[in-house]
């Protein structure tokens, strides 16, 4: 038996659109939430076009497709995620079964080799797939492509997510890494930082999750909230301890270090309007770690500069990890989606890559920017002055680098009574 | 359902892991710095919104600096709180019934709460930042096992026992940091280890930071001061890591039983007083560790309840001797024929006092009485011992060896009652049946084969710390 599949009416409606609007054939992105019994799709979103594409628009691109779904699910709160692949041609259902196969596996394969979390015995792991002839607007539905492939029970609704729940929190990230002293293939800057974020979201998904102040069972209800609104929203605590050490090397040889601190915010959806408590503590501590990674690996894909520390003179950089911004899927309702702001870039950034990759028209004052601020960079405790020798960067749009050569003195934060900022326009 | 006796005192753990990171930088003034700036952070955390205490077992949940109290008041009475704690035999609704408690005169129970800390905040605030420092160092990681008690007695409540524990956490990781920084040599590092400590009253229960690792013998000089700060005397050990409290929540691992006499109810002789082994022993007895000794390995079992007791009040690490061991020293000291070991012959006195002296290197006296009926007038030579020495005493004759744990003695009227410990039982460690049925109890002089011989063998206590 394949799954059930409850639709809402707007992704109807979008890919009627895309039939009629486009030619050659279309591929895109479901969107949703999985569950035991049926599966929601929210959302759905066509791959954004090539600048140049050599072939006629005919052939379907694994890797376009893949990253494109990867940089989508990075725009998903919790509780969001890619759900399937769906794919507009003229040419039969069978050939494209084919395609849309490999194509759901590979989107599979990227995300989840980006994800930190461990996966659970209960996710679903069925994803769907759904190819549309625009001619004769029939559809053939498929499910679960990791194995046979099963007929999906496909139904339309209106206002499936408007009584979706949302647990949310704000929370601090204070994150101390070492550097190896001898950057190798093996042991990049990037890898500590990455080891040091699985040894912190271990710590994560161990932490006591509370509503309200309590420690809930796991099959309960979530209650309370603000009943008395028409959105059902719960602000949730989490309680960590960090894992006894086991190694008994305390004090190790380094060539310095990367620390991350700040606050986060954090947001997922579930399904019913009484989601059990145990759902909604995975569903936001997955977000709560992905959010975290997603911008780390930003930042990383941006390059930090990796000269080696060959001198003694301490030398600190800062980069400002991007904030988080919200925009709402439907005017009603309270699904959003979110994309992250680089202290340099504005709005119309953010509007631009919610129509690229979601194909969602979203206006500057649409989006919720109050969740979280930009970064600062505060001044330390230990206010040594500093030589103050500024360095210009010659850095790439996203990046903006404060380097500073201090003198004495540890500081995680700047800390020079004149620290100059460069960027480029 | 028995309530919780109001002669009871509870006492309040707080234990959980705190990481303590920072880089180190090259010079050594600056290390310093970055380790006492590190442990600063750890306090002023602790003193924090986001310190949560959680009550191990339970939903209770605290808040000590915000005086958020989760489930309960703060006004809520220590004892009370442990009917909040979740065993197997659940009760549906949450709150379960006290258990009956046992019958101990005071019964000492331990509240056992979580150190946490609250990662989520009130938003929105500051984004994230990402700061790289590149200077060659050394990189410290290391995680401190922070573990305060407080004793409190009936009428505490909750809230005065977690500020005092606030207090306590504050206090122990300044003595962290001493700990740390007095030990650090060069780069190595020893991470402190908080260790508990029952002195006599009215001191009460004292907690001290040593470096992990270190043993006994290179810590004198930190006992001495130990010893002068709390005023106690200097011969005889009270902070050597075998000293340490025994939580009565956490069963010994080794299975036997400790302290039988403590349940009894002691003779009240006219003008008599009580005197009693001093510390802590455990009771070995036939058929013991899998080792078939009934009939012949009386005297052995004697000896290893001694053995035990020096061990367990720390002067010596060794643990207690099995049977073969204590044939192996004798044969190695020139008493006996290498043919002994394996064998099933019996031991006196003498041969107590020299494996006590080879193995332990604990001196002994020997008393001889020629009959049984003599000692009923060892009275006072054996509440001096127990008085001065306080250790138990193996006794040998007729055909039996016994312990001795104490005397009941008059001086007025010469009547003297002797607490024995039998190592003749052959059952399980079951301390009701143990005390009931006389394998731990007072005898009369007539407990004494009245024309046997006797000897007695009185371990000395050496006089260090």
């Amino acid at each position: 038996m394949g799954r059930s599949y409850i639709v809402e009416d707007d992704v109807e409606e979008y890919l009627c659109k895309l039939c009629s609007t486009q030619s050659g054939t279309v591929t895109g992105l479901f969107i949703g939430q999985c569950s035991i019994q049926r599966d929601f799709i929210v959302m759905a979103a066509r791959t954004p076009q090539k600048e140049e594409s050599a072939d006629d628009g005919q052939l379907v691109d694994k890797e376009w497709l893949s990253e494109h779904a990867r940089q989508v699910s990075r725009m998903l709160p919790g509780g969001l995620s890619v759900l399937g692949v769906f794919i507009i041609s003229d040419s039969d259902a069978k050939d494209s079964l084919t395609t849309l196969r490999q194509l759901v596996f590979a989107v599979e394969n990227l995300i989840s080799s980006e994800q930190l979390w461990s996966p659970a015995d209960d996710d679903v792991t069925d994803r769907v797939t759904l190819h549309v002839n625009p001619k004769t607007r029939k559809t053939f539905d498929v499910t679960d492509p990791k194995t046979v492939a099963k007929p999906a029970d496909w139904k339309y609704q209106s206002r499936v997510c408007s009584n979706w729940a949302t647990v949310l929190c704000w929370l601090d990230v204070d994150l101390l890494v070492p550097i190896p002293e001898k950057i190798t293939s093996t042991k990049t800057v990037e890898k500590c930082l990455m080891e040091g974020l699985k040894s912190w979201t271990h710590q994560i998904e161990s932490g006591v999750f509370l509503i309200d102040g309590k420690k809930l069972p796991e099959d309960s209800e979530l209650k309370g909230g603000q009943k008395k609104s028409t959105r059902q929203t719960y602000t949730a605590q989490l309680l960590v301890s960090p894992d006894m050490q086991k190694s008994s090397d305390v004090v190790q040889r380094c060539g310095g270090s990367l620390s991350v601190r700040g606050v986060i915010h954090s947001r997922a959806f579930l399904h019913s309007n009484k989601p059990k408590a145990k759902l909604a503590e995975r569903l936001l501590k997955m977000d709560v770690v992905s959010t975290v990674a997603t911008r780390v690996q930003m930042l990383l894909e941006e390059t930090l500069t990796s000269e080696e520390s060959s001198r003694d003179v301490k030398q600190t950089e800062q980069l400002c990890l991007p904030r988080r911004v919200f925009c709402p899927v439907k005017v009603t309702g309270p699904l959003c989606v979110c994309d992250y702001q680089f202290s340099d870039e504005g709005l119309t950034e953010i509007t631009d890559r919610l129509k690229e990759m979601l194909d969602t028209d979203a206006a500057e004052d649409d989006l919720d920017t109050t969740q979280e601020m930009s970064a600062e960079l505060i001044q330390s405790e230990a206010t040594e002055e500093a030589t103050a020798e500024t360095v210009e960067a010659s850095e790439p749009r996203r990046d903006i680098y404060i380097g500073v050569a201090v003198g004495i003195a540890v500081a995680l934060l700047a800390t020079a009574a004149s620290a100059l900022y460069f960027s480029d326009a | 359902m028995v309530l919780v006796e109001s002669n009871s005192v509870t006492i309040v753990r707080v234990r959980g892991p705190l990481e303590l990171r920072c880089l180190l930088d090259s010079t050594d003034d600056l290390v310093l710095m970055a380790i006492s700036r590190a442990f600063q952070s750890l306090r002023s955390q602790v003193k924090s919104q986001s310190c949560v205490f959680a009550v191990c077992g339970s939903p209770v949940i605290i808040w000590p600096n915000t005086g958020v109290y989760e489930e309960i008041t703060p006004d809520t009475p220590c004892e009370d709180v442990f009917q909040w704690i979740q065993t197997d035999e659940q009760e549906p609704g949450g709150r379960r019934s006290a258990k009956k408690k046992s019958k101990r005169a005071i019964s000492v129970n331990v509240l056992n709460l979580s150190l946490m800390m609250e990662v989520t905040r009130p938003g929105p605030l500051s984004a994230p930042v990402l700061s790289k420092t590149v200077q060659k160092s050394n990189f410290l990681s290391a995680t401190l096992p922070i573990d305060c008690v407080v004793r409190t007695s009936c009428n505490n409540t909750i809230r005065e026992a977690c500020e005092q524990l606030l207090e306590a956490l504050t206090q122990q990781l300044f003595e962290m940091e001493k700990v740390t920084l007095q030990h650090m040599k060069g780069t190595t590092l020893l991470v402190p280890e908080p260790v508990h400590f029952l002195l006599p009253e009215p001191k009460g229960l004292v907690t001290v930071v040593f470096p992990a690792g270190v043993p006994d013998r290179e810590l004198e000089t930190q006992r001495r001061e130990l010893h002068q700060q709390f005023d106690l005397p200097d011969d005889r050990p009270y902070f050597r890591r075998a000293n340490a409290f025994h939580f009565p929540d956490e069963p010994y691992k080794d299975g036997y039983l400790r302290n039988p006499h403590a349940v009894l109810t002691h003779p009240n002789l006219d003008n008599g007083k009580v005197y009693l082994v001093q510390g802590i022993y455990s009771y070995h007895h036939y058929m013991q560790d899998r080792a078939d000794d009934n009939g012949w390995g009386c005297a052995y079992r004697s000896l290893q309840t001694i053995c035990s007791w020096y061990q367990q009040q720390g002067y010596v690490e060794r643990s207690v001797p099995s049977h073969k061991e204590i044939q192996q020293a004798l044969v190695d000291v020139g008493d006996k024929q290498a043919s002994f070991v394996g064998s099933r012959q019996w031991i006196g006195s003498i041969e107590v006092q020299a494996v006590l002296n080879h193995l332990l290197g604990i001196t002994s006296k020997i008393m001889f009485v020629s009959q049984g009926l003599e000692l009923a007038s060892k009275g006072r030579e054996l509440a001096n011992h127990f008085l001065t020495e306080g250790t138990p005493v193996m006794i040998g004759g007729g055909v039996l060896a016994h312990t001795i744990l104490g005397v009941a003695w008059s001086e007025t009227t010469g009547q003297i009652r002797y607490l024995i410990l039998d190592p003749h039982y052959t059952g399980a460690e079951d301390l009701q049946t143990i005390t009931d049925k006389g394998w731990c109890g007072w005898k009369g002089p007539d407990f004494w084969d009245q024309t046997a011989y006797y000897n007695l063998c009185l371990p000395q206590r050496p006089r260090f710390i």
